[in-house]
């Protein structure tokens, strides 16, 4: 017997009630971001503590798209976070499988070295970056910020899609290749496909990642060529004031793609991380 | 002419080299991109280079090092970035774990309401600093004043600018925006989890406070000591939130080792100096991360 | 044969030419208001018609991180041709020799006598050397609510600093108002020592001997009255953090009555408020009578790097010749360097009289920080705001932030001093 009914529908309250908790609190900043957005600039103050404002406006958006170079940034942003997406799941993915199928000499310390990366500050680094890039040509360039975000999306994606692979049997590639295939064949025809889900997950994963980073899109390049959308923001806040409402409007236009991409892809991290998990 | 390689020898070699090509063009571009300039990095705090002045850049030893040991400031930052760390990272670990006990079976509603309390995740955090900071400023946001009418608050302040709760600011920005990593990640460990074992526990009598002690805790650990790792060295390096929110204020009660590195290295421009404090940072973090490593390894060879 | 190859060559060349001659002259600046961008891309298009073949690139960097992302492009290689030089920035940037020398180019130039002599007095501040081209001037002066002075029973606009205190209590006690819009975050310096020079009754920061004079008694006086304020709630609570940004948003929120600084807030504050709300008066006069009033400047200057140097004086002088200018600082709030300018009749507006009549006054001294000393800008910007929040917050006294003041300042003078 699972227990009365009574203990049932009051586990099923606690159960939604405290989900509902959860929704309303993801769900309530990204409010006051859009509200904040849509207010016009006259009652921006006046009634800034209100859940509701008295009236709307899109003057921010129409702002934002007609008077910037807003399409610009976010089309930089675009490429940037697209082309890191890719090459860091195509890296991490020969990587990961490397650290998932082989124990090699060196393991532990190439994992360290990958560890130690992400233990350093970015600040310091900052500068011998701007300089190699400086004397290879990729200052003020995306294909420069391509480069550095995939370097240092890399560690975090091997160790997912490392993850993912023990969650496939050695004896699928291991027979492939008693047939006579080769293992890189067995890895791209048999293997790979079978953890779509976790490289999408990756892709995503890597993507959301370049999508917002800020320090290295300001410092390293300058020209609005060259710039993606979190520079766009930062040029709101001018010398005397903050404009908010743009500043807002932009900000929102500029999660749009990546809600709805996160959105998509949640579901197979869930789905690829537990096939790995289960190798621990 | 002598065969010097059999086929199957070359084949042998290749193969033993195999793990090192898969690997080769990450490592290549983490080494160049990352490593070198680290190195670099790690180099200028043993010298002593002021960022615009070229005559500096000579070799100054221990010298920042030992500037290091007597600068309150940083061992202030020191305090703070353990608070700060420890405070997001538990509460991200809880409310995570939580949420994914929630969704842990399916029930109506979850393909949607899943995505929703994932989604903090993907946005960017300084546009989450600013949006906090927003929320918390008692002239434009609403936190304050429900605080108040909730009786948390004696006063609508903001919290920001009250040097003994400013770092509570941050440390709240940071719950929202990292608890769905925790939440994804232990979402998938817990649906690794065989439901059979359960059902047999359930068989034997246990209850589900018994069986989340006796089975669950002990499956989730050993991954979790790998996310909690990365996610500790990940947030204490994060200033991101910190610089944005109070600039690590008032009266740098909310300064963190990463974003005194930060003031050190752009506005007094002494990138020596602060270079010795990332470095303190990396060594501290260093020894963390080998502490967990070993404990995961009793843990799994214990399992 | 030989002579006619090299006629042939010769004419080849210089029908090339035109196409090599293509430069890109890179103008970094960090005014990115819908105004400034304005004035600048109208000079930009102008230069370019007149100058066929030279391009103006230019890279405008938000504010905030200005300071930081210029260092970065300058310590890696990635140099301009001109750059905005706030004047913080100068001293920095000239000792360690990346800004050209402007004297030979001042010499030769036509509008050299209009200029505001201390313009180029401020712009000589390190080495006696002219290294940047002052556009515009920056002097504090003294905005006040004049809806909460009458809610609040305040006569006037206050002369002197006792005046000053005694209305930032009056607005005080007005439920949700503050009399004073207090700068506790980033930039406090300023604040500090204007009110400690108005109590000392003189704004050296340094001695004969090179010592600071920032623990002496008439300083710690003032020192002690900002802390009074922030103590006595006459400033709001949250104002320990403010920057620019809160105070200028402070005043034009009506939250609180009284705010000192440039003329570069009129324009925001006209478009929250309506202009009989508020008014302009030069700083209120402590000890002896005077006022100092930070005087600050905004300028631009050549890379000595940038390989196109005489063009870019000549596109310096188009966007700080004597027409040009005035529309410049019109648009990021500044005072005119050119006398002639002083006669523009956006200046002949009453609300301006205040800079002009700061900058006329004989009681009225301008005070310019020692931002000559390298160690400044750490100082102003993070340890000095570290110390005084701590003041505020009562954490320590007001003669123990005068004696950590004095002690850094002085150690770097001595330095300074040695070279």
């Amino acid at each position: 017997m699972r227990g009365s009914y009574q203990t049932r529908t009051i586990k099923w309250a606690l159960h939604y009630g405290i989900l509902l908790l959860f929704v309303v609190a993801a769900l309530f900043p990204l409010y006051w971001l859009v509200k904040v957005s849509i207010t016009p600039n006259d009652i921006l103050y006046k009634q800034g503590t209100d859940l509701l404002p008295s009236k709307l406006s899109f003057e921010h958006y129409a702002t934002v798209i007609g008077k910037s170079d807003f399409l610009l940034f976010f089309r930089n942003s675009i490429i940037v976070s697209g082309i890191t997406a890719i090459a860091s799941t195509v890296l991490a993915t020969a990587s990961g499988y490397a650290f998932s199928r082989f124990a090699f000499r060196g393991k532990f310390w190439i994992v360290g070295v990958m560890l130690v990366t992400q233990m350093f500050p970015l600040v310091i680094v900052i500068t011998p970056i701007f300089s190699i890039f400086g004397t290879l040509g990729l200052t003020n360039s995306l294909a420069g910020l391509i480069i550095i975000y995939t370097a240092f999306n890399i560690p975090f994606a091997t160790f997912l899609m490392q993850s993912f692979f023990d969650g496939i049997p050695k004896d699928l590639e291991e027979a492939a290749m008693i047939d006579g295939a080769t293992r890189f064949k067995a890895f791209v025809q048999i293997i790979a496909p079978l953890t779509l889900p976790g490289i999408v997950a990756t892709a995503g994963f890597c993507f959301t990642g370049a999508w917002g980073e800020i320090l290295f899109a300001l410092l390293l390049n300058s020209s609005a060529s060259a710039s993606t959308f979190p520079v766009g923001l930062l040029l709101y806040s001018t010398r005397a004031t903050i404009e908010y409402g743009p500043m807002m409007a932009a900000g929102v236009l500029a999660l749009i793609p990546v809600c709805i991409f996160f959105f998509l892809i949640q579901r197979y991290l869930v789905q690829g991380l537990t096939a790995g998990a289960v190798k621990g | 002419m002598t065969v010097l390689y059999t086929s199957a020898g070359i084949r042998r070699r290749l193969a033993a080299l195999e793990p090192y090509l898969y690997s080769a063009p990450a490592l290549l571009l983490i080494t160049v991109t990352t490593l070198v300039p680290i190195v670099i990095g790690i180099s200028y705090a043993f010298r002593n280079v002021m960022l615009l002045d070229p005559t500096s850049g000579g070799f100054v030893g221990l010298d920042n090092f030992r500037d290091l040991m007597r600068d309150g400031s940083f061992w202030g930052a020191l305090k703070n970035t353990v608070t700060w760390t420890v405070s997001c990272v538990a509460f991200q670990f809880i409310f995570g774990l939580i949420l994914a006990l929630l969704l842990n079976r399916p029930f109506p509603g979850r393909s949607i309401i899943q995505p929703i309390v994932f989604l903090p995740w993907a946005i960017p955090t300084f546009l989450i600093g600013m949006n906090w900071s927003w929320l918390f400023n008692p002239a434009i946001g609403p936190l304050p004043h429900w605080a108040y009418a909730l009786g948390l608050m004696s006063a609508p302040d903001n919290i920001l600018s009250d040097p003994q709760h400013a770092l509570l600011g941050p440390i709240i920005a940071s719950i929202w925006w990292g608890t769905p990593f925790f939440a994804i990640t232990l979402l998938a460990a817990l649906q690794a989890i065989p439901s059979e074992i359960y059902e047999a526990a359930e068989i034997d009598g246990a209850g589900s406070l018994e069986r989340f002690r006796s089975i669950t805790l002990p499956f989730l650990a050993p991954t979790m000591v790998v996310t909690v790792m990365l996610r500790t060295i990940w947030i204490a390096n994060s200033s991101e939130l910190i610089v944005v929110m109070t600039k690590g204020g008032p009266a740098d009660s909310s300064q963190i080792v990463a974003s005194y590195v930060f003031t050190q290295a752009y506005q007094g421009l002494n990138f020596g100096y602060a270079s010795a404090v990332a470095t303190a940072l990396v060594v501290l973090l260093l020894i963390y991360a080998l502490l967990l490593v070993s404990i995961r390894q009793t843990m799994l060879s214990s399992r | 044969m030989i002579k006619k190859l090299l006629l042939a060559g010769a004419a080849v060349a210089m029908l090339a030419a035109p196409a090599l001659a293509d430069t890109n002259l890179r103008f970094v600046q960090t005014n990115t208001s819908d105004e400034s961008l304005a004035v600048l891309n109208t000079v930009i298009k102008k230069f370019e018609a007149e100058n066929p073949g030279v391009k103006v690139e230019l890279i405008s960097i938000p504010w905030d991180n200005s300071f930081e992302k210029f260092a970065t492009m300058i310590a890696a290689g990635d140099i301009p041709d001109v750059a905005e030089m706030p004047d913080n920035w100068v001293a920095l940037y000239a000792n360690a020799g990346h800004l050209e020398n402007l004297e030979p180019y001042l010499e030769k130039w036509e509008h050299k006598a209009d200029l505001n002599p201390r313009a180029l007095e401020l712009a000589r501040k390190v080495k006696d050397t002219a290294y940047v081209l002052p556009y515009g001037l920056f002097v504090k002066s003294l905005y006040y609510n004049k809806k909460l002075f009458a809610e609040a029973g305040v006569a006037g606009p206050p002369k002197t600093v006792d005046d000053f205190m005694d209305a930032a209590k009056k607005v005080s006690a007005l439920p949700g108002k503050y009399g004073y819009c207090l700068r506790g975050g980033s930039g406090t310096f300023n604040a500090w020592a204007m009110m400690g020079a108005a109590t000392n009754g003189d704004n050296a920061f340094f001695d004969k001997d090179g010592m600071s004079t920032l623990d002496q008694p008439g300083w710690v006086a003032g020192f002690q009255n900002q802390i009074d304020i922030y103590k006595n709630g006459w400033a709001p609570k949250d104002s320990v953090n403010w920057g620019y940004k809160e105070t200028v948003a402070g005043f034009y929120t009506g939250t609180c009555a009284m705010l000192d600084q440039d003329a570069d807030v009129l324009a925001p504050t006209s478009e929250h408020m309506a202009p009989d709300d508020f008014g302009v008066v030069p700083m209120p006069k402590g000890k002896g009578g005077k006022a100092f009033p930070v005087l600050s400047y905004g300028s631009w200057g050549i890379m000595s790097a940038s390989q196109h140097k005489d063009l870019a004086w000549k596109f310096l002088t188009m966007l700080d010749g004597p027409q040009t200018d005035p529309q410049w600082t019109k648009a990021v709030g500044a005072l005119p360097i050119f006398k002639s300018a002083e006669k523009d009749p956006t200046y002949a507006d009453p609300k301006y009289r205040a800079w002009f009549e700061s900058l006329d006054d004989k009681d009225i001294v301008p005070t310019v920080t020692p931002g000559y000393l390298p160690e400044y800008s750490l100082f102003a910007g993070s340890t000095a705001v570290k110390l005084a929040q701590q003041a505020l917050l009562g954490q320590i006294t007001a003669e123990d932030l005068s004696k950590q003041f004095a002690g850094i300042l002085t150690k770097a003078q001595q330095k300074y001093l040695a070279k």
